[in-house]
């Protein structure tokens, strides 16, 4: 339903119930003016599981403080598969011990040249968050910070409140930054 | 800013394996190409080109040093901040100390450097050869630099000892007395350099790192949970992969843009509230319902399905709690006092029935948004205004906390006037109770989000005359500057503090004394989280004394967390206080606290082993320091 619409009705409330304050008077004349903004109410962590040793793995347990602003199934999923992006990353198999013996015969000047397995895995999990920052997690009021920031300790996921409308002057949407 | 003399044993290193290698090549290897053989002198160079590249990576290698945490993570934590926060690791229990200076739990294996001021992953130890911390990056280039600088100095002092064997007679010669130097050194730092070399070699093999080793942790029978078989982590040693560091720059910042309205989750795992028809309730509040005016009885108004009462307190079980109010004030036609002082329960972000009901009642009663819809509620466990204003006043003390959080409101505790415009913004928030009218046309379309707040009510199971004591600690804070403290306190949690008045009732000591047999210095703190583990399914509660909303039942509560001795859970473990961490812990006690809390405290303080005992002293300092006011803390609070 479009905004326009949405003031139309206001309009129409205005004129029926005649209990309205001073305030609201006032802030149906700026309708037009009116602008939803987005303010950070809080910060979620999502801690490392280290029930299997050092490897980075995150948490899959549901957070209590996002019950009301998303699907448990949709942040299982975006869990699980940063799990299965670090284990895939961290894997020793063949490109590991390609890198490993090229790095030694180099004098570890490869490093300086080509980019390793770990960090083009982080490049692709980077991108997947983005992709769900954009896709799931902003719609919902959400943003998620790639945990490489924090030391890949966390998952930070910032939850954002609607402020309500604000005068015409202060009207801006929240941009964030994520990811690498 | 380093110090200059902590150049000197790297620049020493360097200077000696240069000197030493490059003389040998010099003087000692063309003769020992000759009589010994020729391919002596590649594999020499090839050893010291290995030797160099790896003491240069271990010197300016990035041991995999976590940036320091912003100071946020600290508001994840609990009122009683634990010193010790306890994680299973394979099975076995493994503590996480608190940093004071990086501010975060330090995960397993992981160690502050005091030299270099960070916290390394994987910490092996701090390298003055190397002037670098050894960490979980470049142990690797670490160990392998000492295995190849044990086999260049075997090389180095086998061919100079060839050489000089070989020309006994001619000792005052050059290149005699070059070689005869270069063995001489190689043979003093072999031993060290040997030493270290199969020390390290140990390690390895046992899967552990120097600074365990040194500090005794896996020692007289400890389970080592990091070691996987000494092949395995000579395995893992060589081919895992580096992880990249963590502290570089973050090279591509994409924006998100986040506006609202949210969408909120479209189902939820509790239990739906019928609506007449029996349907579940969605708790989508979108603008759709907009466009259901002619139909008040749209199931698409957001009624929170009122989930069964939670084990654990729970920001949501407020909502829903709230919610579950909403319904039976809908149920019931009576209209309410004007005593509310809040208007919370406008909160309904329900355009149909807010315009379905304003006609109706023109009178800016607070019942008068919550149209009596067909939603069938689950059996509210209130009845009545009272338990109205109860919300009213948890949702206000839940949004004080929100609002401090945000630290750009001001509280007010005057009452919202009883005029109230029908329909209301679905915030629950800051805005909601005070500027009810300006959030009329901002529908958000998502439920308000209390999750800011850690202090979820179990409103059914409160009271009615909690109401006065929250409201008199509200009122006495002023409230009107970002004051942390009544924050903090506002947000204890309502169930454990309503059953903490239940033990006071029944006689049981809130504070305990140490227990015996706890090593010196860690006791039992129970953590936010695992202090409702206790309170879990209280089956009755009796009536709420007049101490409740007291300083010294607040206190009371706050000592609780500090001195009573709760069971260990597998997630929260046992500690002392971090003083140092934040003053969240300190402003618990800017209040008079009562003799027994007094006396529990000095207790603690008294057996608490110097280094360990920061906490608990610090706090008692303050406390005796700050009687009256709560000082507020700058930056504890920080959006």
């Amino acid at each position: 339903m479009s905004r326009v619409m949405l003031i139309d009705r206001l309009l129409v409330i205005d004129q029926l119930c005649s209990v309205a304050g001073s305030r609201l008077s006032r802030t149906f004349h700026n309708l037009q003016e009116l602008r939803h903004s987005a303010s950070l109410a809080n910060k979620v962590f999502i801690q490392r599981d280290y029930t299997d040793g050092t490897i980075c793995k995150f948490q899959t347990k549901f957070p209590s403080e996002l019950d009301s602003r998303i699907e448990r199934t949709l942040f299982e999923d975006t869990v699980k598969t940063l799990n299965n992006y670090y284990a895939e990353a961290e894997k020793i198999g063949g490109q590991s011990y390609v890198e490993g013996c090229l790095a030694c015969l180099t004098v570890y000047l490869i490093f300086l040249c080509i980019e390793t397995s770990y960090e083009k895995v982080l490049k692709k999990i980077s991108r997947y968050i983005q992709d769900q920052n954009e896709k799931v997690y902003g719609p919902r009021g959400l943003l998620i910070t790639d945990p490489i920031e924090r030391g890949m300790r966390v998952i930070e996921i910032s939850v954002y409140e609607d402020r309500g409308s604000s005068g015409s002057s202060s009207g801006s949407s929240t941009t964030s930054s994520s990811g690498r | 800013m380093r110090r200059r003399s902590v150049f000197l044993p790297v620049s020493a290193a360097t200077a000696l394996l240069i000197s030493t290698s490059t003389l040998f090549l010099v003087f000692t290897c063309p003769w020992l190409a000759v009589h010994v053989s020729p391919a002596f002198p590649p594999c020499f160079c090839s050893i010291f080109v290995f030797v160099m590249a790896n003491f240069t990576m271990a010197m300016f290698m990035d041991a995999g040093v976590y940036p320091r945490a912003d100071g946020d993570e600290d508001r994840d934590e609990d009122l009683v901040a634990p010193l010790f926060k306890s994680v299973c690791v394979r099975g076995v229990q493994v503590r996480m100390k608190w940093c004071s200076s990086c501010h975060f739990y330090r995960p397993p294996r992981c160690s502050h450097c005091s030299v270099c001021d960070h916290c390394v992953e994987d910490f092996d130890h701090h390298c003055p050869w190397v002037n670098n911390c050894i960490g979980r990056r470049n142990y690797r280039f670490f160990v392998l630099f000492l295995f190849s600088l044990s086999l260049l100095m075997v090389g180095v002092f086998s061919g100079a000892l060839l050489f000089v064997l070989d020309h006994l007679e001619s000792l005052q010669e050059l290149h005699t007395a070059v070689s005869l130097t270069v063995m001489v050194v190689s043979g003093v730092f072999f031993i060290p350099v040997v030493g270290l070399s199969c020390f390290h070699l140990v390690l390895v093999a046992r899967g552990r790192t120097t600074n365990e080793q040194v500090t005794g942790k896996f020692e007289s029978g400890a389970v080592n949970p990091f070691t996987q078989g000494c092949c395995t982590n000579l395995h893992f040693l060589l081919c895992r992969p580096i992880t990249p560091s963590y502290t570089a720059k973050a090279k591509d910042r994409l924006t998100i843009n986040i506006q609202p309205p949210f969408i909120p989750p479209e189902s939820r795992d509790l239990t739906p509230v019928k609506s007449k028809e029996g349907s579940v309730q969605s708790q989508k509040i979108t603008i759709q319902s907009l466009e259901n005016l002619e139909d008040p009885d749209s199931k698409r108004l957001s009624i929170a399905p009122l989930p069964p009462l939670p084990p654990k307190p729970d920001p949501v079980v407020l909502r829903n709690h709230l919610a579950a109010l909403e319904e039976s004030l809908l149920q019931s036609s009576t209209v309410l006092p004007s005593a509310h002082s809040t208007s919370p329960l406008q909160r309904s972000g329900s355009p149909s029935r807010v315009l379905h009901q304003a006609p109706r009642d023109q009178i800016g009663m607070r019942m008068s948004p919550l149209a009596p819809l067909e939603h069938g509620s689950e059996p509210s466990l209130l009845q009545s205004g009272n338990q109205l204003g109860l919300q009213a006043v948890n949702s206000r003390s839940l949004s004080l906390k929100h609002s401090s959080r945000r630290g750009s409101k001001t509280t007010e505790p005057s009452p919202i006037p009883n005029v109230q415009i029908p329909s209301r913004s679905a915030s629950l928030s800051h805005d909601s109770l005070l500027r009810p009218s300006e959030t009329i046309a901002s529908q958000t379309p998502y439920r308000p989000d209390l999750g800011s707040s850690r202090s979820p009510v179990d409103l059914p199971r409160l009271p009615v005359r909690t109401c006065s004591p929250v409201f008199t600690n509200l009122n006495r804070r002023s409230p009107q500057q970002r004051d942390p403290s009544p924050v903090c306190y506002d947000s204890l949690p309502k169930p454990i503090m309503s059953s903490i008045q239940e033990r006071e009732e029944k006689d049981r000591p809130l504070v305990c004394p140490i227990p015996p047999g706890l090593e010196a210095g860690v006791y039992d703190v129970p953590s936010r989280r695992s202090l409702p583990h206790e309170f879990r399914g209280p089956s009755s509660r009796g009536p709420t004394p007049p101490a409740y909303g007291s300083r010294e039942f607040l206190l009371s509560s706050a000592a609780y967390g500090y001195g009573s001795r709760s069971h260990l859970c597998s997630s929260a473990s046992s500690s002392l206080t971090r003083a140092s961490r934040t003053n969240n812990s300190a402003l618990l006690f800017n209040r008079s606290l009562s003799p027994s809390i007094y006396q529990s405290l000095e207790r603690q303080s008294l057996t608490a082993i110097p280094s360990a005992s920061y906490g608990p002293q610090k706090t008692l300092a303050l406390l005796r320091g700050e009687q009256q006011q709560p000082q507020p803390k700058p930056g504890l609070e920080q959006p």
